[in-house]
């Protein structure tokens, strides 16, 4: 197993936001956690990758508990992010932004950059633009590029179709399934659930701040409750 | 960007004054390395001669134009280039800056004083000291962010002031008097010949640190603000400038990237510190005595403004801006007790006419247009004239 989170709990002040999250990310594989708004999918996220804390549990990545360790080291281990809203640079160009995803490490960056381009040609068309004068669907290929410098073993992605068009969400969907063949593992969370469910494995669903369903991707999308709450299915749909 | 073709006179004022500024600083960056050494040895030299009394005359009627260039404004330009690491390069806003001017001012005072050391020893002391206390205050703070900074650090400066007036080793409210002046290099004088009176110079002696001229002291500041700003520059175009910027862009995203913020956090007000501290040592090696009130929070603000109306983040924009915040009060001292309300005026105007700061850098203008970055933590999410509210829909 690459990644196991074991019962996680967090906590923000008083509240608790996750109460005993476990998920198993193996490698190569696309694995998506969806849920509702505030059912701490991204709270899961900022755990993995070292931006909250967690008040128990623990995080063993590759082998390793590395619950304890700070976040800018384990970028180094393998764990990369484009976090949520993108969290680009706005006043670094896109060349500038995608170098800081290799600042980091030592070696040549010169491929990764190159490799970067190759995915997303926009951003090669754009590479001496300030990353905030770009348009929504170009600063999320730009996060997910920079994450991609930093050498990710498992890539976390959050919400990567949020704001966008739906086909730019598309061409999105099919560049993260073209990271992951050329050998990536994906941590995908979505409340986007159909999208991600096509592309995924294996899937989550996490509510409350608990997951309360695992399974195959493509068996939650042909699940009744799953279907009526997040895919607006049902007719009594919440959404 | 441009929104100069259209809207109201001031708009195009705006737009006609930044579109000047961009050119210039597009050609600055595009200049080979000879032509910049060469207008860094232009402004050197001109610096030289600014205390001439020819320039004095117009710069500053009501006081003593060199020692006006000593402090406030050669002391608000350090103190602005110190801030502007924090401020400008890490984004963390300070409010209690002034807390590392009064230590570096009492190390001067005590160690001068009391323990009889030389000002070039004090010097590197108060550096140390004040880049200690810098870490000191940083250490336990620096996980708050923005507003929550802002607040702590101002206790900061606030703690420092109010021990230093109750503490009887240091003289309480009355201060510590007979600080010594710095070590004389030599005596030579500058020729009293006609080029260098005609210049205004004549007959100075640059490195005899005496009670009366106040020239000296103005190019002992001198040469500390030219080893300032070159440390300072070196480390913007380095891997820790580049740290900075990431961390004042979004901190989150810095540390996904890899960049361990809460050391760069700290390294920015170790820095900071170190060189309020310097400015504190120079300061109190002219003024022979300093006390509690010469180090209140109104500086902490007045410096923050300077850093803000210049151009935070660039540092000839804080030049320029530490320098009229220095330069206006004296120079319209004759308004007498409407002194202080044009000074707002001006202030307000400035602000008004260029939000992001008279000279900003091409990178500030991006993320102010963006909407966060650097003055974003000030929990002001200041839109831009081109921002349209981020299509980031819920649901």
């Amino acid at each position: 197993m690459l990644l196991e989170i074991r019962d996680i709990h967090v906590h923000y002040g008083k509240i608790a936001a996750l109460k005993g999250v476990s998920v198993d990310v193996d490698e190569g594989e696309i694995v998506t956690l969806i849920g509702a708004n505030g059912a701490g999918k991204s709270t899961t996220l900022k755990t993995i990758s070292g931006l909250r804390p967690l008040s128990s549990g623990r995080i063993v990545f590759g082998g390793r508990n590395i619950s304890k360790v700070a976040g800018h080291k384990r970028v180094l281990m393998g764990i990369g992010q484009a976090p949520e809203g993108r969290g680009i640079f706005p006043g670094m160009t896109v060349t500038e932004n995608l170098f800081m995803g290799a600042y980091a490490r030592k070696g040549n960056v010169e491929k990764d950059l190159k490799e970067v381009f190759d995915l997303f040609p926009r951003l090669a068309e754009r590479k001496d633009q300030a990353g905030g004068t770009m348009s929504g669907g170009e600063q999320q290929m730009l996060a997910i590029g920079r994450a991609l410098m930093t050498q990710p073993k498992v890539l976390l992605l959050d919400e990567p179709s949020m704001g966008l068009a739906p086909k730019l969400i598309q061409q999105i969907f099919s560049i993260i399934q073209e990271i992951n063949r050329r050998g990536t593992t994906v941590l995908l969370v979505e409340q986007n659930a159909q999208q991600a469910l096509q592309i995924a494995h294996r899937a989550y669903v996490l509510e409350t701040g608990a997951v309360v369903k695992s399974a195959p991707a493509g068996e939650l999308l042909d699940d009744p409750q799953v279907r009526a709450a997040y895919l607006g299915g049902g007719a009594e749909s919440a959404i | 960007m441009n929104d100069s073709s259209s809207g109201n006179p001031l708009t195009r004022v705006r737009g006609a004054y930044s579109s000047a500024t961009d050119s210039i600083r597009d050609r600055w960056s595009g200049a080979p390395s000879w032509v910049r050494w060469l207008v860094y040895a232009v402004l050197i030299v001109l610096a030289l001669f600014l205390p001439a009394d020819g320039i004095g005359s117009f710069m500053s009627p009501y006081t003593d134009w060199p020692t006006l260039l000593f402090f406030p404004i050669g002391g608000y330009i350090l103190l602005g280039i110190g801030l502007n690491v924090v401020v400008g390069q890490a984004g963390l806003l300070d409010l209690g800056y002034v807390a590392f001017f009064a230590i570096g001012g009492y190390a001067m005072a005590v160690f001068g004083v009391k323990f009889g050391w030389s000002f070039w020893e004090i010097l590197l002391v108060g550096i140390v000291l004040s880049a200690l206390s810098g870490i000191i205050l940083g250490a336990p703070t620096l996980r708050l962010r923005g507003d929550y900074l802002a607040i702590v650090t101002l206790g900061f400066g606030e703690i420092v002031r109010i021990t230093a007036n109750n503490t009887n080793y240091i003289g309480g409210p009355n201060g510590i008097g007979g600080i010594p002046h710095p070590p004389s290099f030599s005596e030579w004088t500058i020729p009293d010949n006609g080029l260098f009176d005609a210049l205004g110079i004549g007959g100075v002696q640059p490195f005899k640190y005496g009670a009366l001229d106040g020239k000296p002291y103005y190019y002992l500041m001198l040469l500390v603000i030219v080893l300032a700003i070159i440390f300072v520059k070196r480390l913007e175009n380095s891997r820790v400038g580049r740290a900075w910027a990431s961390i004042r862009e979004d901190e989150d995203a810095a540390e996904l990237m890899g960049v361990p913020t809460f050391k760069f956090k700290l390294a920015a007000f170790a820095i900071g510190a170190a060189i309020g501290g310097a400015t504190g040592v120079v300061y109190a090696s002219q003024a022979v005595s300093i006390i509690p009130t010469n180090f209140p929070f109104i500086l902490s603000a007045t410096i923050l403004a300077a850093v803000v109306l210049g151009g935070s983040g660039n540092l000839p924009g804080v030049i320029l801006g530490s320098f009229l915040v220095a330069w206006i009060p004296e120079r319209i001292r004759g308004l007498q007790e409407y002194r202080v309300l044009v000074f707002g005026a001006v202030l307000v105007l400035l602000m008004v006419f260029r939000p992001e700061g008279l000279l900003p850098s091409r990178r500030r203008k991006a993320e102010l247009a963006e909407g966060s970055g650097g003055m974003g933590s000030m929990g002001a999410e200041v839109a831009g004239p081109a921002t349209v509210a981020a299509g980031e829909v819920s649901e």
